[in-house]
Order: structure tokens, then sequence, then C-alpha cells
């Protein structure tokens, strides 16, 4: 008796395994099944969205004090790049070869700030979401070079020569890609004094800025067809 | 920002100044300090002259530095209302075109087949002793004006008072019916009086703004900018709802997209859900509203000679909810793309009696086979929550053009239209005749040619003179690729008024130089019914003149010397002054010429010199007499109506051998068809051709890259432009975007001239095409 | 160089004295507001002993009723 209860009791687990394992096998194969119905829309823009990525700061931006004795300049902005937008080299010691940006260089550098050590301001990336810095990114690890070279280093953008009127709006010098979101760049204490926006509060940028240069393959210019 | 700012201290007291502004902008919200914006401009000797701005329909207040009689500096005028000194790219830069080299500078006439420099005193000869030949021969029917939403107000007024009051000839259209012509349909059935209730001043006031098909980033970039400020000072929120991924998707709070034409379905839902939630404000309902329908299944247009008038009949509160039964959310949300829980949270924000909320439309309405529908349907919302008329509620119909208010539809250069009223009506046409003059008889009473009908007249040669001023319909109008063959034939005599070359005047047998924007006076009218005056500026070059004088020199070559009484000086004042007349009254009093000369704008009705800015409301509208505290004095009963209007599908959906939507529009770089932004270096520059946008699913599975150059063919033609892909703007799986602005890549030579039966306007934003590799 | 902005409240119905009486110093530029009764000053003054000169001179104007400090600069002399 004690003997056939341990064997239906055995059974009856060995039912259910076999139910439970059915179950399971049966379930994974219609998930294997569902069609790969795409997602929903995405809805981003990759060359727009940036303008508008740290306009909730805005209006901090106007309101910051400007602390002239440590304002960056043009000249220091473009020291450490091999050409007009060029990614700019580390000019700081990195705290781990092994880290990623989220966890070490964007703790810094997504919304910038005074360090003493270097007595500066950090500047903020124009991209926090591209988590892999040193993609690009590398540090200086010596000063000489391997053999000589004799790469020029094209002149830099200028500021203040960009409008084409007097008072009227400054074209953007430069390339967008990477670098869409504005305010990065021009506003706050890390924002090279030259290029500085005066009223980062109108936060639509593009309004009244456009690129100078856009290149979809093969601009033709524009002619009109006479038709005689 | 615009000179490098080398002098530190310059720089630095400039900081200071801008800090003490910020303070005091603190303690006193919305204070003005305008002498200090003007002194930040670069000195010389600049005298900076006001107008309004030669773009679109915002209206911004712009001033013009002209030194040595040249102008060469354009600010934003900081004692505008509308703009607050703050322009667009477009703008800063309008005047560097009058400087392009191709400039109209003499009259031309064609001679064998070449355009002969002619003096402008002998081409107006031409052009008036063909004009009465013309109609001599053939009648008066035989001879049209085509205007536009761009000719100042006297020029839309001396256009009216020829066609109408002199030749009497119902034959004048404008290109303001390819723009505004559902908005005003709208407007006239909703309430029975055209133009927007409110004004620019809602967006201060505005919790909620809710742009319907509209990308105000790029196209109202101002009032966009405006709204953006109102969203980081204090919370309000921009919701988008479109077809299309834009600019303006990605600086608002949330986007919402929906499949094009269904925004008829999603509007009925959102009554439904007001109605059935108990978001209705009563007593609103009951002391200012009736219900109406009218006739269904009505039709888009693509016959030539197509005719429609609408029927109305009145209905019940309980009929209209009977019909509201067929949209639920739930109905709704099977065809249109857009979830239960977007159209709940669109008509929970609607239905919310604490939030104020403020609906923008312009061209996603108004270009509709069902535009006047779609019009009637934004109202409902507003009507049936009582949310209109007050400070930050209200739905707002923006417009295009800087004076398709104040000339197309104040001045009505439509071929229904008088100064005041409709030719249809006999008080109207008398009170017309009084001020210009001639026996009532000379005026039609029945509409002859819209527009799209207007250019299928002159293809089956019915009309066989046209004369079309200060625009470009053979790159605007829809399925150019009839209408263009049409105008080149010989039946047709065509004059064209402009201030560069265009497609237009190619096909021309007599060009007129016309003066530009600041090189004649002129008043303009906004989309906030704001009137603006600007005095001539600069000279023009060579022989260009401004067209009302033009036209004025026909009239008198035609006889009708004694209509046209006004001098070369002065006839800007003296027109607006007649012309003000039709508008006396507490419910439309235009403002005294001098009272436009001081101040930046004035919005009209202007009653006791105050600017009425809110109609229908009594607390701030004069002209309200009812003695409750709304009046919608339009309608005879004083109440506004809500329209029953039911979803009907596009004329033309994507099948199987066109698979995709065409969608056209815009971009903040070029106005209109290109012809002034394309010649301003800059703007070229930053947007240099046409493109075909896809949405990156489609491009891949077409194997189509970045810039390759697509062909997009649709029933009726086809064109050719490169793809862009994840750049501008990202339209819905299956749908194309293209803008118009190109006349190389014309992508009108695709579109369909469907209409919307009621207002006669073309739909540009939704016809089948396919798209392939060339 | 020390550069200081200020706002200035004048006394009922004297807006346009003090705006007369400011505009005559050499130190001070005037910015008035134009729809209300409020001023900014930026004043520019070579060393520390001149400007608290200037502000002894300011707190003796009569139309003045308040002077709030907004911010204040100080640039070396060359620049």
């Amino acid at each position: 008796m004690k003997r056939l209860g341990i064997i239906s009791l055995f059974v009856i687990l060995f039912i259910a395994f076999i139910a439970v394992w059915n179950y399971s096998y049966q379930t994974g194969l219609e998930e294997a099944y569902i069609s790969l119905e795409p997602n929903n829309e995405s809805l981003v823009i990759p060359s727009e969205t940036g303008v508008f990525q740290r306009s909730q700061y805005a209006l901090d931006y106007a309101n910051i004090p400007i602390d002239r004795n440590h304002q960056r300049t043009l000249d220091n902005y473009y020291k450490n790049r091999a050409f007009p937008g060029a990614p700019p080299s580390i000019p700081h010691d990195v705290i781990d070869e092994l880290s990623m940006g989220d966890n070490s260089c964007l703790k810094c550098h997504s919304n910038g700030g005074f360090v003493e050590k270097f007595n500066a301001y950090t500047p903020v990336t124009p991209h926090p979401e591209l988590v892999n810095c040193r993609q690009c990114h590398v540090p200086e690890q010596t000063n000489s070079v391997f053999k000589q070279n004799s790469f020029e280093k094209k002149r830099v953008l200028g500021a203040g020569n960009n409008n084409a009127m007097p008072g009227s709006p400054p074209v953007i010098p430069h390339q967008l890609q990477l670098r869409e979101n504005c305010l990065a760049c021009h506003a706050g204490p890390s924002a090279p004094r030259e290029i500085r926006v005066s009223h980062p509060e109108r936060v639509n940028c593009r309004q009244c800025h456009v690129p100078s240069e856009v290149k979809i393959e093969d601009i033709k210019s524009f002619t009109r067809n006479i038709k005689e | 920002m615009y000179t490098s700012l080398t002098n530190r201290r310059s720089f630095i007291k400039k900081m200071a100044v801008l800090s003490a502004m910020t303070a005091a902008a603190s303690m006193f919200p919305g204070i003005v300090f305008a002498s200090e914006q003007e002194n930040g401009i670069p000195d010389g000797d600049l005298e900076w002259k006001k107008g309004p701005c030669r773009f679109c329909g915002v209206g911004c207040g712009i001033l013009v530095g002209v030194e040595n009689g040249k102008a060469i500096a354009v600010k934003g005028d900081p004692n505008s209302s509308v703009n607050k000194g703050l322009l667009c790219v477009k703008g800063y830069h309008q005047i560097m075109c009058t400087q392009a080299s191709d400039r109209l500078t003499h009259a031309l006439v064609k001679k064998n087949g070449t355009y002969v420099k002619t003096p402008i005193n002998e081409a107006l000869d031409i052009v008036a002793n063909k004009m009465k030949s013309t109609i001599e021969q053939h009648g008066k029917d035989a001879v049209a004006m085509y205007t536009s939403g761009q000719s100042t107000i006297p020029e839309g007024y001396v256009a009216s008072k020829l066609m109408k009051g002199a030749i009497g000839t119902n034959n004048l259209d404008c290109n303001a019916r390819l723009c505004m012509a559902s908005a005003v349909a709208g407007f006239l059935t909703t309430f029975g009086a055209d133009e927007p209730m409110g004004c620019y001043d809602d967006i201060d006031h505005a919790d909620y703004f809710i742009t319907w098909g509209n990308n105000m980033a790029e196209m109202h970039p101002v009032l966009f900018s405006r709204m953006l400020e109102q969203k980081n000072r204090r919370g309000a929120k921009i919701i988008d709802f479109a077809t299309r991924t834009t600019r303006s998707s990605m600086a608002s709070d949330k986007s919402i997209l929906f499949e094009p034409q269904t925004d008829l379905a999603v509007a009925n839902a959102i009554c439904y859900e007001i109605v059935n939630n108990g978001w209705v404000n009563t007593k609103f309902v009951e002391d200012h509203i009736n219900f109406s329908k009218g006739l269904t299944d009505i039709g888009y247009g693509l016959e030539d000679k197509f005719k429609f008038s609408d029927k109305p009949t009145k209905i019940s509160f309980e009929d209209y909810k009977e019909f509201l039964k067929d949209y639920t959310p739930e109905k709704v949300a099977k065809y249109s793309r857009v979830s239960v829980k977007d159209i709940k949270y669109l008509a929970a924000i609607y239905g919310d009696p604490n939030k104020k909320v403020v609906s923008y439309w312009c061209m996603g309405m108004n270009q509709h086979t069902r535009g006047t529908w779609m019009n009637n349907l934004m109202y409902n919302i507003h009507l049936l929550t009582g949310k209109i008329s007050m400070p930050g509620n209200g739905p707002f119909s923006l417009t295009g053009q800087p004076s398709a208010c104040g000339t197309a539809r104040e001045v009505g250069t439509f071929t229904h239209k008088l100064p005041k009223g409709v030719v249809m009506n006999k008080k109207h046409r008398e009170l017309a005749a009084k001020i210009w003059k001639v026996p009532v008889e000379n005026i039609p009473s029945k509409p002859t040619y819209h527009t799209t009908e207007m250019f299928r007249a002159v293809d089956r040669g019915d009309i066989k003179f046209i004369w079309t001023q200060v625009t470009n319909p053979l790159v605007s109008l829809p399925k150019t690729s009839r209408y263009r063959p049409g105008m080149e034939k010989d039946s047709c005599f065509v004059v064209v008024s402009d201030v560069f070359p265009t497609p237009t005047s190619d096909v021309a047998d007599v060009i007129l130089p016309a003066s530009w924007h600041i090189e004649k006076s002129g008043l303009y009218g906004n989309s906030e019914r704001r009137t603006q005056h600007w005095d001539k500026m600069v000279e023009g070059p060579g022989e260009t003149t401004p067209d009302a004088w033009m036209t004025i020199e026909v009239a008198k070559r035609m006889g009708y010397g004694d209509l046209f009484p006004y001098s070369k000086e002065n006839h800007v004042e003296e027109i607006y002054n007649e012309y003000k007349e039709f508008h006396a009254g507490a419910k439309h009093e235009m403002a005294p010429l001098e009272v436009l000369k001081e101040e930046s704008g004035v919005i009209w009705p202007y009653v006791d010199g105050k600017s009425t800015q809110w109609r229908f409301n009594a607390k701030y509208d004069p002209a309200c007499d009812n003695g409750k505290d709304f009046h919608f004095y339009g309608k005879p009963d004083g109440k506004a109506v809500i329209w029953q209007r039911p979803f009907e599908p596009a004329p033309e959906t994507p099948d199987e051998e066109y698979p995709f939507w065409l969608n056209t529009g815009r971009v903040i770089e070029h106005w209109h068809t290109g012809s002034m932004t394309r010649r301003i270096p800059v703007l070229h520059k930053a947007m240099p051709n046409a493109y075909i946008e896809f949405h990156p699913d489609d491009a891949n599975a077409l194997g189509i890259r970045n810039g390759e150059r697509i062909k997009i063919t649709s029933r009726r033609g086809s064109c050719i432009m490169p793809a862009s892909i994840n750049e501008r703007g990202l339209p819905t799986r299956g749908q194309v975007f293209a803008p118009f602005f190109d006349e190389n890549l014309m992508i009108n030579d695709v579109t369909i001239d469907a209409f919307c039966p009621i207002s006669k306007e073309p739909d540009f934003k939704k016809c089948a095409v396919k798209v392939e590799k060339v | 160089m020390p550069i200081k902005s200020y706002l200035a409240h004048p006394k009922k119905g004297k807006r346009a004295e003090l705006v007369n009486a400011l505009s005559n110093l050499q130190e001070c530029e005037v910015i008035p507001a134009e729809n209300n009764d409020l001023l900014i000053v930026v004043t520019e003054t070579s060393n520390k002993a001149q400007e608290d000169k200037l502000k002894e001179t300011l707190e003796t104007i009569d139309s003045l009723k308040m002077l709030s400090m907004v911010s204040g600069f100080n640039t070396s002399k060359n620049d």
C-alpha cells in the first residue's frame, strides 16, 4: 500500500512534469512563430532632434553670470582638434582605460561644471547618447611622433564673420553631423567666449541660423528652364 | 553675435545690460527696452524704416536699415507685438533678393518669339488694348485677372474695382484660393464672419497648444518660438498632431501621427468623447449654438465645370449625438492609426474646463478635399467646450501669405467676393456700386471661375486674356502638367507682372516689371487681423512700377479714368481711405491711416481708438450687443453653428500600382515657389534643391540611399528628385514628402487638382504615387 | 575698471527728470524701459575711487527713489 502510494505520487509528479514541460514547450514554439511586427514608428529625426536637446537649460544659460577668469576661447577649443570638425583628443588623464562613457566621461561631460584640478569648466558633449567615447576621442600619451608629418591644420573657422548683412544672423559655418545640439557648445560657462550665444533662451536656433553648406549629393546650381 | 566680440569692454557692458534686463524682466514681465535693442545694431548712417515682413502670414514687424538710398540690413521691430524684435532666417535676409542679377527691370514684350525690352508706357498700352479688344470680340468673361495674397491692400482693391466695378466680370481670383479658401468657408459656415476671433496674445495665456497638421517650427517659426518660450517659462505643452514627423514634433511634448484624411474622423471622435464624458459646456451650447448638417458624398471637383452648392438643414443636439456614435475612439482608431489612448488624451485636454487650449492649423487642414468640413469640425470641438474667444482659448487658423487676410479675404479678390460681402447679395453689390460710383448693374451677381477652374478655362480656350500679379501659378498650381501647356497655348494672351523671371513669366506675352515690397508703399493684413502700413523705403531699379499703379494705368487707358482718380505719389493713401468706407462699423472698423503710420500694426475692429483682440466676447468686443457674455453676430440669430460633417475618403488613395501617399509642403529656408528666397544666397546655400523624403524602412525595402535620383510618378505626371532619408523630416511608412519651392524639380506636375467642393481649395497633401530609382 | 549695472526706480512722475540727470553723468549710460517706470543704468569708471565718488553723486539725485545693483564686473585696464 505504502509502495503504491509512493509510486502514484511519482506518477502524478511525472505527469505534472510532462504537462508543465509540454506547456512551456508549446508556448516556446508559439513565440518562435510570432511574426516580426515592425516596432512602433520611431519618431526621431537625427539631424533635427539635437537642436532642442538642452533647451530645458536655456533659461539657466541665460541667467548664469559669466565667469570671466575661466572663459574658454576659440583658440583653446581648436587646440586639441586636428582640423575643424575633427574629434578632439582628450587633454587630461582618464580614470580607467576600461570603462564606457556613461560611467566615466559623461559624469562630467554630459552637463559640465567647474573642475578645480584643471581650473576650467568642463566642455559639454553635443552627443551624450553616444557612450563609446573612446571610439573617437583618444588621450595623448606622448608628445613625440613616429615619423614627421606635414599635415597642415586647416585654418580654424572664425567667429563674427559669418553673417551676410550687418546685424543679420550668422550662418552655421561648420558641419552639423554629431554637432546638432547647438546649446552644448554655444551656451553655458564652457562655451568659447567668441561663440557664446547672447540669447540662449531662443531655443529654436535654426529658425534664424541656417547651415551654409548642405551636401545633398551633387548640388546643381539654380538654373531656370528658359523656353523660347 | 554678429560682430566678433573682440572688444571685451563693450562685451562686458553688454552683459551688464543684459543681466539688468533679465532682472527687470523677472520683476515686470513683458517689460520692453526697445531703444536698447535698436542700439545693439551696428550704427553708421543707417536709417531704420518700419514695415511688415514680405514673407509668411505671421506678419512680423521689420525695420529695414537704409544707407545712401540702399537697403543694407534688416532687424526685427521690437515695437511689434507680433514678433517682439525676433525674425526668422528668411526675414533677416529678405532684402538681398532685390539685388539679384536677373531682376526684371524693364517691360518685356514677346515679338516673333523673343522678348523685346519695351518702355513701360508702351507695354501698358499693349496690355490695355489687348484687354479691350478681347472684351469687344469675346465678351467680358473672356478676360481674367489672377492676383495674390501677397498683393497689398491697394493692389487688391484696384484689381477688384477694375474687374468687378468697371469691366463688370467676376473673373478675378487669387492664389489665396490655394491656401486660405477652406479657412474662409469654415469661418463663414460656422460663424458667418471671416477671420480668427483670437489673436497671437493667446500664446501668452494658453496651457496647451495643439497643432493640427502644422509644422510651425518651419512655417510659422516666430510664433513657434513664442510657444517654446511659454513652454520653457510656464510649462505650457505643445502637442503635434500630424501625418509626418517634423522639426516641430521634435520640440513638442507629444507627437501623434495619423493616417492622411482621417483627421475628419479623429475630430469627430474627440467630439464624441467630449459629449460622452459630459464635458460639454451646456450653458454655452444652449445660449450660443445651432446645429446643422449639410450634403454628404459631395465629390472632388476632378472634372471640368464641376458645380456644387451645399444645402444646410437644421438638426437637434440629439441628432448630432446620434451621428457621433459612428465615431467612438475604438472605431476611429482602426482606420486613423491613432491609438484609442491618444484620441482620449486629446479629448481630455479639450474637455478639461481648467485647461486653456489653442488649436493651430494651416495648410494641413485647408489644402484638403474636405477642408471646409475639417475647419467646421475644429470649431465644433471648441464650441462644444465653450473654449473660444477668450485669452488663451480658441481655434486659430494661420495663414501662409503676408496679406492673405488683409487683401485676399478682406478686400475680397475672389470671384464671389466684394470688399464687403459677396456678389450674390444685392445689398453688398449696392454698397460696392455706391462707393465705386458705378451703376449697380455693372457688378454681375454670379461668381465665375475659382482658381483651378480659371486655369482649366485657359486650357479650354474660354479665357482669352489673363493677367497674373505677384504670383507664380505655374509652380504653385496643382497638376501643372496640365496647366503649363494650357497657358502656353496661343489662344490666351498672358500678362505677367513680377519682380523676377519665373516659369509663369516664361509663358507670358507681356512681362511687366514690378516694384518689390520696400520699393513701394503699401498695407498688409496678417493672420491675427492686424493691418500694417509701410512707406516706400528705397527706389526700385529701372522702370519697375508698383502693381497698383500698373492696374490704374491700364484702367485709365481702357477709359475708366474717372473711376481711378488717384495720384501717382499718393495713390496708396487715397485708395486705403476709399476702401476703409466699406468696413465702417464696430464689426470691422479699420484703423485710420495716421494710426497705422505710427503703430507697428493695428488689429481690426479698431473701435474708439482700441484694437479688438477677442471678437464675439462681450468683455472685449464692443460689437456684441445681445446682452449676453458672447455674441456671434456674424449669424442673423447671433448663434454659431456646430456642423455635422462625416468622414469621407480622399479622392485617390494608395493602391497596388501607386502605393505611396505623396505629401507636399515647404521648408523654413524657402517661401512658396522660391522666386524670392532662392535668390538670397544664404538661403540657397542652406537648401539648394528640393528632395523626396522617405521613411528609412521604405527606403531600405526599395534599396534607396540618400541622394539617389528617384522618379516620382502619379496618374498625372512625374518628376525626378534626389532622395532624402533621415534629414529634415520623417514621413510615416508608405508616405513620401517633397517641398514645392523648386522650379527645376516640379513636384506639382505630380499632384492632383481635386478640391474641396465648398471652398474650391485644392488638396496638395494627398495623392497616390509610385517611386523608382533612375 | 569696474562696470556695474543697476535698476533705477524714479520717484513718481519724475522719470524724465531722472533720465536727464543720469544721462548728464559722463560715466553713466541709461536705458529706459518703454512701458514701465524703470531704467537700466550702466556705469563705467576707471578705478575704485572714482566708482565710490560716482556712487555718492548718484545718491544725491533727487528724482531717484531707489537704485539696486544687478551685476558688477572688473576688467583690466588695457582691453
